[in-house]
């Protein structure tokens, strides 16, 4: 890289443009441009378990493996259908469905822009080739054409079920049933735009389960950072000196905050265990609980499991920030605080706290953050169970999403997640002031 | 440090040790008890401590190599991301480029944007791509994750450099990109090598994108491989408690060697000096 330099130049602004660029590349890409993916999913009826509905459009496509195929089953069933009607009434209109079909299939094969594509399927399909190749597979149809065909075939639908209904030949009725089957197929094959507007934000907005997986998160937010910014200010206050022994307490600290969440769960789903949980049993020993199955089994219980052990993961960590910042406060104030009189009590009202509020901001807001989406924790430690009572949004969202495979419906979630974040950071950006990036912009 | 430490102070002390160790120590202890004493067994202590269980734990599921594959993800992804971070973190505190707060506040915001808003159009596309169940499926979205946390830390660093050092460069006829790979680059190696710490121990810990993405058991991480003891009708606790043992001496060795770095690391993007 560095020849490359020499030979042509930049200037420092232009090399300043050309450094920025990969990791402002790879932002976009991953994290904004997904976001508004996210958006634009919700919107659709968008399942990747439902070949019919496994990618978001707009206007009508066709899936052309499926049609071909079921084309060839088609003509065959529909033959054998004119040939047992042949000579009754019947024979008219079931003449005049095979026309008006043949008519619309001719259209598809003979247009500009799917004739090509047609041929080559309808040959891999002959020779039982799969087609996976999706720009291959499917291919666009106008919106007009596919609504007329897809009008058609529900007429000829409903004139051989009023045919199959009054029949009373056995065999005739099956010929019909197969006909219809196979034109079923065919509509099948034509899919429709998937965009459902707002429809999904309806169902879930106006779901109980929602309500309470937003509720269990907002809770678990708010209880876990108060304790943890409460204690975590305590033990950075008390451990404010100088002492033997700090290299101890620093690791202390940080084992719990650097080991993996899923592990720490897995650790704390055995410690509450209620058959071998050594803190359920002394819990219930000491009369906290009633029995000791009590912390995963009930609600009330799992999610105070939850709460302690994600203050007891992060707590640690909010102590080494909030004893950052007290070492940064001068001793001369507290010295001449004395000198005026101050108690204790005023000086860390007076002092200790403004001095501290910045750096307490900030901690809450990575903090706060952070508690909101929590995942592994409750995925690993309850399921979000028992009967949903920790799931959160995030836990939620990932069951519709990759569970029920359902990325139109899981989307909402995804955006009401993203939101509700925006929300809080904008809240706390607000508290925190914009000092936070100045500072960060270098002196020029 | 005004206050003196007295033996209150080294008995609370011990305690806030005591209680954050006890459920490392709880789970050690466990593990080295055969088997047939855990269950409704509250001893503290075994008299006939065994390595059964750790040999069940690497038996039953191929535990070192979710332990390879993870420090494969890690180190790629620390590599990388701290390559990327560190060239744009240095345009933004030394270059005299444009928009400097809009950049930053634009990797501010990547940094809170929750996962589970950007999984699933990430999942088609690492699935358009086809690489799922690979490395680089899980070091793309670990990198992008990592960079606003590299590159504030590493704005950070940077700006502690004194710049008479780069104009002293400068007048000797450095271009600046020879600027930055020869003075500004290994004068912050301290600022670097903290900041690499930091994005390994999160890319070791990264959960959600490791359990949708490499789902193949060949391709498992550490924190979802482990996740996984569990899924049988009896939880075999003993299993459980080695393996977590044993995913754990990596990190708390990296902890103990450099605790001093991480701690600074930490600190720095929250604290004003």
């Amino acid at each position: 890289m560095g020849d490359k330099k020499k030979r042509f130049q930049l200037n420092e602004s232009q090399l300043g443009y050309v450094m920025v660029m990969p990791a402002l590349i790879l932002i976009f890409a991953i994290t904004l441009w997904p976001v508004g993916q996210s958006f634009w999913n919700s919107m659709f009826d968008y399942r990747l378990n439902d070949p019919t509905r496994n990618q978001t459009t707009l206007s009508y496509t066709i899936d052309l493996e499926r049609y071909a195929d079921n084309y060839f089953y088609y003509e065959r069933d529909i033959e054998t259908l004119i040939d047992s009607v042949e000579g009754t009434e019947m024979e008219p209109t079931v003449r005049e469905i095979e026309a008006t079909i043949e008519e619309f299939h001719e259209q598809i094969v003979t247009s500009d822009n799917l004739a090509e594509q047609y041929a080559v399927v309808d040959e891999m399909v002959m020779n039982f080739q799969p087609v996976n190749d999706d720009d291959l597979k499917y291919g666009s149809i106008s919106n007009e054409f596919s609504e007329n065909y897809i009008d058609a075939i529900e007429a000829a639908d409903a004139e051989l079920t009023n045919y199959f209904e009054q029949t009373e030949d056995e065999e005739l009725a099956t010929a019909i049933a197969d006909a219809n089957a196979q034109l079923g197929q065919l509509d099948r094959s034509l899919i429709r735009p998937n965009f459902i507007g707002l429809a999904n934000y309806g169902k879930y907005l106006t779901e109980a389960r929602t309500w309470s997986a937003m509720w269990n998160t907002v809770f678990f937010t708010v209880v876990s950072v108060f304790f943890e910014l409460v204690i975590g200010l305590a033990v950075a206050l008390v451990i404010n000196r100088a002492f033997i022994g700090r290299g101890a307490v620093r690791a202390a600290v940080l084992i719990p905050w650097a080991i993996p969440t899923a592990v720490s769960a897995m650790m704390w789903s055995y410690l509450y265990d209620g058959q071998s949980g050594i803190v359920a049993h002394y819990f219930e020993q000491l009369g906290f609980i009633s029995d000791a199955s009590v912390l995963l089994s009930t609600g009330s219980g799992a999610m105070f499991s939850i709460i302690l052990a994600d203050v007891w993961k992060t707590m640690p960590y909010m102590a080494l920030l909030l004893l950052a910042g007290l070492q940064t406060i001068s001793e001369s104030l507290y010295e001449a605080a004395e000198v005026d009189g101050a108690g204790k009590f005023q000086q860390f009202l007076y002092i200790t706290l403004p001095m501290l509020k910045s750096a307490i901001l900030v901690a809450l807001l990575f903090r706060t953050l952070d508690a909101f989406r929590v995942f592994d924790l409750i995925y690993v430690l309850t399921g979000g169970g028992p009967a949903n009572s920790t799931e959160s949004v995030s836990v939620y969202a990932y069951q519709v999403l990759f569970a029920q495979q359902n990325f139109g419906e899981g989307s909402v979630l995804s955006v009401i997640m993203f939101l509700s974040v925006a929300l809080i950071s904008i809240i706390f950006i607000k508290l925190i002031g914009s000092d936070l990036f100045e500072d960060k912009k270098g002196s020029k | 440090m005004r206050k003196k430490a007295g033996i209150w102070f080294y008995i609370f002390l011990s305690i806030f040790i005591f209680v954050t160790m006890f459920p490392f120590l709880w789970v050690f202890l466990t593990s080295i008890k055969p088997p047939a004493e855990i269950f409704n067994n509250f001893n503290w202590f075994t008299t006939n401590p065994t390595g059964q269980s750790y040999l069940n734990a690497i038996q039953t599921r191929p535990l070192f190599l979710y332990m390879w594959n993870s420090i494969a993800v890690s180190t790629l992804t620390t590599v990388l991301a701290i390559s990327v971070a560190s060239l744009a973190a240095y345009a933004v505190t030394r270059l005299p480029i444009k928009f400097k707060g809009t950049i930053l506040g634009i990797v501010l915001a990547a940094a809170m944007f929750p996962q589970i808003a950007i999984i699933s159009p990430i999942f088609n596309l690492i699935s358009g791509l086809g690489l799922r169940n690979s490395y680089m499926g899980l070091v793309i979205p670990y990198i992008t994750i990592s960079l606003p946390l590299a590159i504030w830390i590493l704005a950070t660093f940077f700006k502690k450099i004194p710049y008479e050092l780069e104009e002293s460069a400068k007048l000797d006829g450095a271009t600046p990109f020879q600027t930055f790979r020869k003075i500004i680059f290994p004068l912050a190696a301290p600022g670097v090598f903290t900041t690499a710490i930091l994005v390994f121990i999160a890319a070791w810990n990264e959960f959600l994108f490791a359990l949708t993405i490499n789902s193949d058991d060949n391709w498992r991480t550490v924190p979802v491989g482990l996740s996984l003891y569990q899924s049988q009708y009896t939880i075999p606790w003993g299993d459980i408690t080695a393996a977590t043992v044993l995913v754990t001496i990596p990190i708390v060795i990296i902890v103990l060697i450099f605790q001093r770095r991480i701690v600074a690391g930490l600190t720095s993007g929250s604290v004003k000096e």
